[in-house]
């Protein structure tokens, strides 16, 4: 097969406009020989469609990662109103009741929210099984080479995945109960459940857990989709990183706080364990009452 | 017997190597290519300044044309170049730089407006049009009269490389990477394809083609000092050489750059020089303006080299440990420019040597750089002597060169005669004379003397250390073959070389492994790169004039009378230590630029005495043309037209051109 | 390093090299190596010297020993990074020196980088694909100097492998394509004069073994030589990859 490339004798001249500078535009080439033949290479393009969803299923991973983060947050913030006082706990508590929608409190609105939150969380977990060592050659490759390189954010991958998969564990025990038992989120309840009921040692490890986990994971929200770059990225990801470590902090002293509260709280209840909270304003009441 | 057959063998995956195979390939021949390594690991990589074409966008570049590279070239190559070369080469450089563009090369363009430069140690505005805005620009190289590099910051040679590499694999040409050539198989004239080594088995095998085309680049690392990759060792070369019926040309002819960092002969760019940089000595004098008042720094490489060596000599050097230099001093171009424009400079500066350049100046001084001289071939890159044979590039005396090149004329090079190459290749393939009539028999006798020489070196009882032999040839060739030449040190060095060849042959190596063995590769190689050192310092020796790069003390002016002749060498007796040598006149009467000045360096060539004939002529052409455009003068003068392939006969269009 | 502790006298180096010899089918060891170290010291001015001296069969791989051509990857106390350019001053007194992991190895410090190059090259299709030959009398198209540099700025790629060999993921799943080739579809994204559109990317990177494989390690980023921008690339091809998942 012979291809001859013809080119035209005459010189084009000058193009008129100048293309603006955009980096997106994927602007075709001038569309000056007509009757050039086009080699092999020049072009080939794909043929086939790909599916969609590894697109959406790494989108869906974050998105899940981010809402369990944030829900953290807040899920922290409401837990430790016991440092305020029992009546703010249980006050949040049964705002969730949605008592003030429904005129009585309602628990099964709070297994609804637990539900919605398990599902996400097992929809996050088995999207990150994905990214797991898929069998034991796969986990001793990474572990020796995160051993070698010794890098930062390798480490932490490697702490995302052992927290996580504790995760999948301590937080499932968690939410069971959350899902099963909502009539018995309170202060009183709540205490003697991690006093006299043990569920502390099994929220500590949680705590520690979800924190690391979660900021890690956020930190890596930003790496992956570069959030936060500004002019130097370098920099900006060493801000990250302190930002990373800060917020494990904050939320691991809050949580070990509270935590404190709610064994103290349990071990001074823990000979009427059992007994339901009944808030300051109605005992109030009813002492006026009697 | 391992036999692969193929319509075209480049042996060398450099630029030129490559770009041949694209274009074999393109006009619908099969073609393998053969690389020591992996061919974007190619030397051309390590090309930072650029390429010359002349576009001529930006204002320094204005009214610059192929008449004037052609001019520059031609006086660059101190009269040694061939002239009808050098004219297909300018030619076609544009064309190939706008290939390349079309390739994905990001050329630096131009930016209208004004810009500050540094020219001669001041700083300079420039305006460039509204109407250039967006073109490939171009730098200040030594040897030229207009700005005509074009350059990708000072990652030139990688863009090209890279550039050229995705398009051989977009033709999906295989690379058989790892693998070397040791031997041509050749009978009667005809070259067949070559027996080849891979370097990771140790296997031998014959690559059968109907055309063979050697890219194998430079021979640097016959010195000792040099800005050569490490597989710079000039096989391609050594195995044409070995032919007995190729010749080598001009091999005497050897470039030094005047600024690698001292001690490590790393390479930092011309473009340092060109963009504004200075040379200066212990005191911190700027001493090229005494030696250079016209060009000074940006003299052609040669003059510059020498003129550094003087001052050393003078002892206006730098003292250290090692030895003496100078220094390159680019701290006033400004941080941005340095690590914008000349980051490779940095990163090596900062890498080999712990320095900042933009703060501190780099110690810098002349090395071996560029081999002029190659496997002699001719417009086509036909080698002589050996149908079938092609090669292009650094390995090849196509003759644009001559006795010095000018920076940046060596990529470009590359790649024009790749395109030129790969079409004649194409041609020559299609043609009858391409067909291919080789006994099995005659590949199996190569491929059993091949593998019997290896056998000797591994089993026999050689007592010769290979590493010592190739440590010493290097010491020789720095030493006494380098940029100052007499006939004294010549003579000894050709009598120690020849001493070496000698005992090569009696090598013995520790490790018998015959798969990848690094000793033993040095024990075939030192073998093959005597013999290139022998070319040179003999050749050398024997050229009794200045001329470019080929420096004689003794004989200290270019001899135009005597000397204007192209060295050829060939050998063609396994017993010889020394080459046989040839010599091939150029053609005065047939010049469209006879012998004169350089317009830098010395003002005292014996004059040929042809030269005033044909200049008569010329001054007779060119009235009788005043009225007619360049073109049609030009081919008045000296007619080239012929030698360029079809594809590539239409004229450059230039911004600013009145189209006709 | 008792022995020479005397001040002012050089140090001496012990290079602990991990050889091996796959064709002779030897199992890797540790070597050790001692040389002195000279002032200017780069590992490829230690390693010629102990093959010269004292190990002629030791196989590296150094072809530019300036730090352009990608070459001499190793792991240098266990980091990826360029042999030829990394001066022993910088360094302990004991260094280990063991070969790229992930690639095929050919012997004691030297891997077949290429083959993995080549392989990536034809599978991300790492050419200009355009749709017309281009007319080389004529004036180029133009094209913004910003953008040219920009382009060069992800040019500048010298497929050294370091990223690879620095990226957990390419270890647990050797099919991933790793940085340097997400970073050569951010480069020929770029490139105005490659025609293909996103959805021409998603084909070839669309997935686990493209850009959805990375898991933001960031190793790579961190050891690449020639410092380019990966993790800016990467996150930046991510989005515009997942925008095509939602088309
Ligand atoms: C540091 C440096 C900077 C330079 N800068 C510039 C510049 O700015 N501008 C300019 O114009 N020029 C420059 N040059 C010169 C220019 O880079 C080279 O002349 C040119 O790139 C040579 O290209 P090539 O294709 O001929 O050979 P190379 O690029 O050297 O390629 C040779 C190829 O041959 C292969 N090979 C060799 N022997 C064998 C064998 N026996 N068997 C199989 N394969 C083999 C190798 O593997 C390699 O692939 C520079 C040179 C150096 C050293
Ligand atoms: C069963 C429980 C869980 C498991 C097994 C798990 C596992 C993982 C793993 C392995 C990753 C890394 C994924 C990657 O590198 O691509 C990850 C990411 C992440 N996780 Fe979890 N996780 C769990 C629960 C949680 C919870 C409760 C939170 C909330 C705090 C959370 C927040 C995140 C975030 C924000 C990310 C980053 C998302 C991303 O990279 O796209 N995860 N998780
Ligand atoms: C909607 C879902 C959830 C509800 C309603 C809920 C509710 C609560 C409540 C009431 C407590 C107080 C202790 C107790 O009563 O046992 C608590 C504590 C805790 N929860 Fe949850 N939780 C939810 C989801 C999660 C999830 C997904 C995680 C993480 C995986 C989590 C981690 C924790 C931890 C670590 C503590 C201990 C806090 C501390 O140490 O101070 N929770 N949660
Ligand atoms: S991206 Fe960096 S580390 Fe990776 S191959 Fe390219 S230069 Fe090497
Ligand atoms: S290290 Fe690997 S996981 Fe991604 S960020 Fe770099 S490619
Ligand atoms: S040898 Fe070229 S990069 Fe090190």
């Amino acid at each position: 097969m012979n291809r001859s490339i013809a080119l035209p004798g005459a010189p084009q001249g000058v193009p008129e406009s100048v293309p603006p500078f955009d980096v997106d535009a994927q602007s075709a080439q001038p569309e000056d020989a007509e009757n050039v033949r086009v080699p092999d290479a020049v072009l080939a393009l794909p043929r086939t469609r790909k599916s969609r969803w590894p697109a959406r299923l790494d989108l869906l991973q974050s998105l899940s990662g981010l809402f369990l983060a944030l829900f953290l947050v807040a899920h922290m913030f409401f837990v430790s109103s016991i440092l305020l006082g029992n009546d703010a706990f249980y006050t949040v508590a049964r705002f969730f009741e949605a008592g003030w929608l429904f005129g009585t409190p309602k628990p099964l609105v709070v297994s609804g929210v637990v539900a919605v939150v398990l599902a996400i969380f097992v929809l996050h977990a088995w999207l990150a099984l994905r990214k797991f060592p898929a069998n034991f050659k796969q986990y001793r490759m990474f572990a020796a080479h995160k051993s070698r390189l010794r890098h930062g954010d390798t480490k932490l991958w490697w702490v995302q995945l052992w927290t996580g998969f504790a995760l999948f564990f301590l937080g499932t025990v968690h939410l069971y109960g959350m899902l099963t038992q909502p009539e018995l989120i309170g202060p009183f309840e709540s205490a003697d459940r991690i006093w006299t009921g043990r569920m502390w040692p099994l929220y500590l490890v949680l705590l520690f857990a979800v924190e690391i986990h979660g900021s890690v994971g956020l930190y890596r929200l930003a790496l992956k989709w570069g959030w936060f770059e500004g002019r130097n990225p370098d920099a900006s990801r060493r801000r990250l990183r302190v930002a990373k470590t800060c917020f494990s902090l904050f939320f691991l002293t809050l949580g070990l706080v509270t935590l404190l509260a709610y064994m103290r709280l349990g071990a001074a209840h823990a000979d009427r364990a059992g007994e339901r909270y009944v808030p300051a304003v109605v005992v109030g009441n009813l002492a006026t009452e009697n | 017997m391992r036999i692969i057959y193929t319509d075209v063998l480049v042996v060398g995956g450099g630029l030129a190597g490559l770009r041949a195979a694209v274009g074999a390939r393109r006009r619908g021949h099969e073609a393998i290519i053969l690389s020591l390594v992996p061919p974007k690991r190619s030397h051309s990589a390590a090309a930072q300044g650029g390429m010359q074409a002349s576009l001529g966008n930006t204002v320094k570049g204005q009214g610059d044309n192929e008449d004037v590279h052609f001019e520059d070239t031609v006086r660059g190559s101190d009269w040694g170049c061939d002239q009808d070369v050098a004219r297909l080469f300018v030619h076609t450089a544009p064309q190939a730089v706008r290939e390349l563009a079309a390739w994905g090369v990001p050329w630096n363009r131009v930016k209208a407006g004004p810009r500050e430069v540094v020219m001669d140690g001041q700083r300079v505005t420039l305006t460039e049009s509204d109407a250039a805005h967006g073109l490939i620009a171009a730098r200040d190289f030594g040897g030229t009269k207009k700005w005509r590099t074009c350059y990708v910051s000072d990652g030139t040679g990688h863009a090209m490389l890279y550039a050229v590499s995705d398009q051989a694999v977009a033709e999906r040409i295989p690379v058989h990477e790892r693998t070397e050539a040791i031997a041509l198989i050749h009978e009667g004239g005809r070259c067949h394809g070559a027996v080849v080594r891979d370097l990771v088995t140790g296997e031998l095998s014959a690559y059968v083609a109907k055309a063979t085309c050697i890219a194998t680049g430079g021979f640097g690392r016959i010195y000792r000092v040099t800005s050569n990759a490490l597989i710079n060792e000039g096989i391609g070369a050594a195995i044409a050489l070995e032919t007995g019926a190729a010749q080598l040309a001009n091999m005497e002819a050897v470039q030094f750059h005047p600024t690698t960092i001292f001690p490590a002969g790393i390479l930092v760019t011309e473009g340092c020089r060109g963009d504004g940089g200075l040379l200066k000595d212990v005191h911190g004098h700027r001493f090229m303006p005494d030696y250079e008042p016209e060009k000074k720094e940006l003299a052609s490489r040669d003059v510059v080299s020498r003129r550094m060596e003087e001052h050393i000599r003078a002892g206006h050097g730098v003292k250290t440990r090692f030895g003496e230099h100078l220094w390159l001093d680019i701290r006033l171009l400004g941080r941005a420019h340095i690590e914008g424009k000349l980051r490779e400079v940095k990163e090596i500066s900062q890498h080999f040597l712990g320095i900042d350049p933009a703060v501190d100046m780099i110690p810098v001084r002349p090395a071996q750089h560029y081999s002029m001289g190659g496997i002699r071939t001719d417009a086509a890159g036909q080698a002589r002597g050996l149908a079938g044979l092609f090669a292009c590039g650094e390995a090849a005396c196509w003759d644009l060169h001559g006795f010095n090149r000018l920076g940046g004329n060596s990529v470009a090079e590359t790649v024009v005669a790749g395109m030129i190459v790969g079409e004649k290749i194409a041609d020559f393939v299609e043609s009858s004379a391409g067909d291919l009539h080789v006994s099995t028999a005659l590949v199996r006798e190569f491929l059993e003397r091949e593998q019997a020489k290896l056998d000797t070196l591994l089993h026999g009882n050689g007592n010769e250390n290979a590493a010592e032999l190739m440590g010493r040839m290097q010491e020789i060739m720095t030493d006494k073959v380098g940029i100052f030449r007499r006939g004294d040190w010549l003579q000894a060095a050709v009598d120690e070389l020849q001493a070496l060849l000698v005992r090569s042959r009696d090598i013995g190596i520790g490790t018998k492994r015959a798969g990848s063995n690094p000793e033993l590769v040095t024990a075939y190689r030192v073998q093959k790169m005597l013999k290139l050192a022998l070319c040179v310092a003999y050749g050398a020796l024997q050229r009794t004039e200045s001329r470019g790069a080929h420096f004689r003390e003794d004989y200290p002016r270019r001899d135009d009378a005597g000397w204007l002749k192209r060295t050829l060498a060939t050998w063609s007796d396994e017993g010889q230590t020394l080459p046989t040598l040839d010599y091939e006149a150029l053609d005065v009467t047939r010049m469209e630029l006879p012998p004169g000045w350089r317009g830098y360096g010395a003002k005292n060539a014996i004059e040929h005495p042809a030269t005033a004939t044909r200049d008569a002529e010329i001054a007779a052409i060119r009235s009788a043309f005043g009225h007619a455009d360049r073109y049609t003068l030009q081919h008045a003068l000296m007619p080239f037209d012929h030698l360029v392939p079809e594809a590539f006969r239409g004229r450059n269009a230039r911004f600013g051109d009145e189209t006709p | 390093m008792p022995a020479a502790t005397t001040p002012g006298a050089p140090r001496v180096l012990t290079l602990r090299i991990l050889r091996s010899s796959p064709t002779e089918g030897t199992e890797p060891r540790w070597e050790d190596f001692q040389v002195e170290e000279a002032e200017g010291m780069t590992l490829f001015l230690a390693l010629s010297e102990i093959r010269e001296r004292q190990s002629p069969s030791l196989q590296f791989d150094f072809v530019c020993r300036a730090g352009i051509c990608g070459s001499c990857g190793m792991l240098i106390d266990g980091k990826p990074g360029l042999a030829c350019r990394s001066l022993t001053r910088d360094l302990g007194s004991v260094i280990t020196l063991a070969p790229l992991p992930v690639f095929e190895l050919i012997g004691d410090l030297s891997v077949n980088t290429g083959k993995w190059m080549r392989g990536t090259a034809e599978r991300l299709e790492t050419w200009i694909h355009s749709q017309s030959e281009p007319d080389l009398t004529a004036v180029e198209p133009r094209m913004e100097p910003e953008l040219a540099e920009a382009i060069y700025e992800l040019d500048r790629c010298i497929e050294c492998g370091c990223c690879v060999a620095g990226c957990g993921t390419v270890h647990m799943r050797d099919e991933f394509v790793g940085a340097v080739g997400l970073n050569k579809i951010a480069r020929f994204r770029l490139d105005p004069r490659d025609v293909r559109s996103d959805d021409d990317f998603y084909e070839l990177i669309g997935d686990d073994t493209g850009v959805f494989g990375c898991m933001s390690l960031l190793g790579c980023h961190d050891v690449c030589p020639k410092g380019l921008p990966l993790q800016t690339q990467i996150a930046f091809l991510r989005r515009k990859m997942v925008t095509v998942g939602f088309k």
